[in-house]
């Protein structure tokens, strides 16, 4: 019973600038940030960590590429696993199942080394250098964690909705990309950023195969220097940086997507 | 309303439906005129709300024929595009989408379906707004309404499609008491415009005002399909006396 006249501002399609928003952006740019000046801001460490400050920023580059590229197919590999699982044809929800099976019951390690040394032998055109090596392995990975948490996220969504959606006569293609995905999204994303942290360290396995990603690299430094501990303590502080920003990033676009809280 | 002119919108035959071995409706056959206001009323159980929703295709019925002004409920997409167009629903737990505005709910279903752009859909979804009193809500989230005020917006919803017909799946049963009028209040409003409703309730005062036909489901079958005058009056059947003895006794 309000009486109040208010004017109905029809709220833009695109994205609305809010806090969370805002928060967002400034933790990416703040991570980006370190990461472009990571050789200048090591270059000023003490000995041994000042002179080996370019082989150090070249290697996190390698892991942060490593990150992202399994991080990105990791996600897509999950996602179609989870709609294959969801399936109503058997086989298709058997096949889905068995990969789960089989890359979550095995070691990474054992994934990575199987990719790199296994694979050109039992198909010799998939043969890939060391970083696409151990990117596969790792997108095989976290593809079937991804898959478990964007499973549980799309039947969160209650059936209602979809009904509801369906006596708006939406096709079922608009009903997923407007009314499941999004609201699905809100209870996988918690779990897919914990995977993706999982992977920013896991990426360290590819040392392995010969990839000189951040600890490969440290290893490296270390033996040559005989000074472990700054060398493993800077390497670990590091991985704490880059692992605080991308929870950063993401604990604001949670917050984002998060009706209740805007 | 029982002018023989007006034609047949929704014509029921032989309809049969059964979930495993449990037959919930055997062989339902009933003609709706277009305008007409029905109140399905009955026993939970009694297959009324399988019914409603055999209307719009989100049950499947196994035996029979249901026609929708001419379009045959089936699976054939053209078919079901047809018929979604045609016919509206209100569910009894609003089904609102939780991560879009009030406004978006409205115009979601008519950009994505009917074509409007999106300054026609959202002028249609203000007028709409503005019928079923929410205009002030515009901008808010479903979290941040009452029941009542989250039927109101999802009726304005099923509205923007401009449908001919509206199923209504106990519109009321899920509201607090004190909000179950000012949904009704919408629902009578509406029945005064003309369109076709189907609506399952226990208000027995709403159908009795309202209602030109009472439809009564008892046991998967209609057992009356009558007047409100005559349903309510004196002259009961057994079955209707039981019923609504049980209905006012536990004052649903």
């Amino acid at each position: 019973m309000s009486s109040s006249v208010k004017v109905c501002v029809p709220p833009s399609r695109g994205l609305k600038i809010n806090n969370s928003l805002l928060k967002g952006l400034l933790a990416t740019a703040i991570t980006l940030a370190i990461l472009f000046a990571m050789e200048a801001i090591l270059h000023f460490f003490p000995n041994p960590i000042g002179p080996n400050s370019k082989e150090l920023a070249a290697a996190v580059w390698v892991t942060v590429k490593l990150t992202v590229m399994a991080g990105f197919f990791g996600v897509a590999i999950g996602t179609i696993i989870a709609l294959g699982k969801a399936s109503t044809l058997p086989p298709l929800r058997w096949v889905c199942s068995f990969y789960v099976w089989v890359a979550r019951g095995t070691p990474l390690l054992l994934q990575i080394l199987f990719v790199f040394f296994a694979l050109p032998v039992l198909l010799p055109s998939l043969e890939f250098n060391d970083f696409t090596s151990a990117a596969v392995a790792l997108a095989f990975n976290i593809g079937a964690y991804n898959a478990e948490a964007i499973r549980s996220g799309l039947q969160s969504v209650p059936k209602g909705q979809i009904e509801a959606a369906h006596a708006l006569g939406l096709s079922s293609l608009t009903i997923f990309i407007n009314v499941v995905m999004p609201q699905a999204l809100r209870i996988c994303l918690p779990p897919l950023v914990n995977n993706g942290v999982s992977l920013l360290k896991d990426s360290s396995l590819a040392y392995a195969i010969g990839v000189v990603e951040l600890s490969n690299a440290a290893s490296r430094i270390q033996s040559a220097t005989f000074e472990p501990v700054p060398v493993l303590v800077t390497s670990a502080l590091i991985y704490l940086t880059l692992t605080t920003g991308l929870t950063q990033v993401t604990n604001a676009l949670e917050r984002y997507l998060s009706v209740e809280r805007r | 309303m029982e002018s023989p002119e007006v034609s047949t919108l929704i014509n029921i035959a032989g309809v049969k439906k059964s979930y495993g071995a449990t037959c919930v409706l055997k062989r339902v056959s009933v003609q709706i005129k277009a305008g007409e206001v029905i109140a399905i009323l009955g026993a939970s159980g009694s297959g009324k709300s399988t019914f409603l929703r055999l209307l719009n295709r989100l049950e499947k019925h196994e035996e029979g024929s249901i026609v929708i002004d001419g379009v045959e409920v089936s699976d054939k997409p053209s078919n079901l595009a047809l018929l979604r167009r045609e016919v509206g629903m209100v569910f009894q737990s609003f089904n609102l989408f939780p991560h879009l505005s009030v406004l978006d709910n409205l115009c979601l279903a008519p950009m994505k379906v009917r074509g409007l752009s999106r300054a026609e859909a959202v002028s249609l979804a203000n007028d709409l707004l503005q019928k079923v009193g929410m205009g002030d809500h515009s901008h808010k989230y479903p979290h941040a309404l009452s029941g009542g005020q989250q039927q109101r917006v999802a009726i304005a919803r099923a509205l923007a499609m401009e449908p001919r017909i509206l199923l209504f799946d106990e519109p009321t049963s899920a509201l607090d008491p004190e909000m179950v009028n000012e949904v009704l209040d919408v629902m009578k409003r509406l029945a005064a415009t003309g369109i076709t409703m189907l609506i399952v309730t226990h208000e027995m005062g709403f159908a009795s005002q309202v209602a030109d036909r009472v439809i009564f489901f008892d046991q998967g079958e209609i057992a009356e399909d009558l007047p409100p005058s005559q349903f309510f009056g004196d002259n009961k059947t057994p079955r209707v006396k039981a019923f609504l003895g049980r209905v006012l006794q536990t004052g649903i």
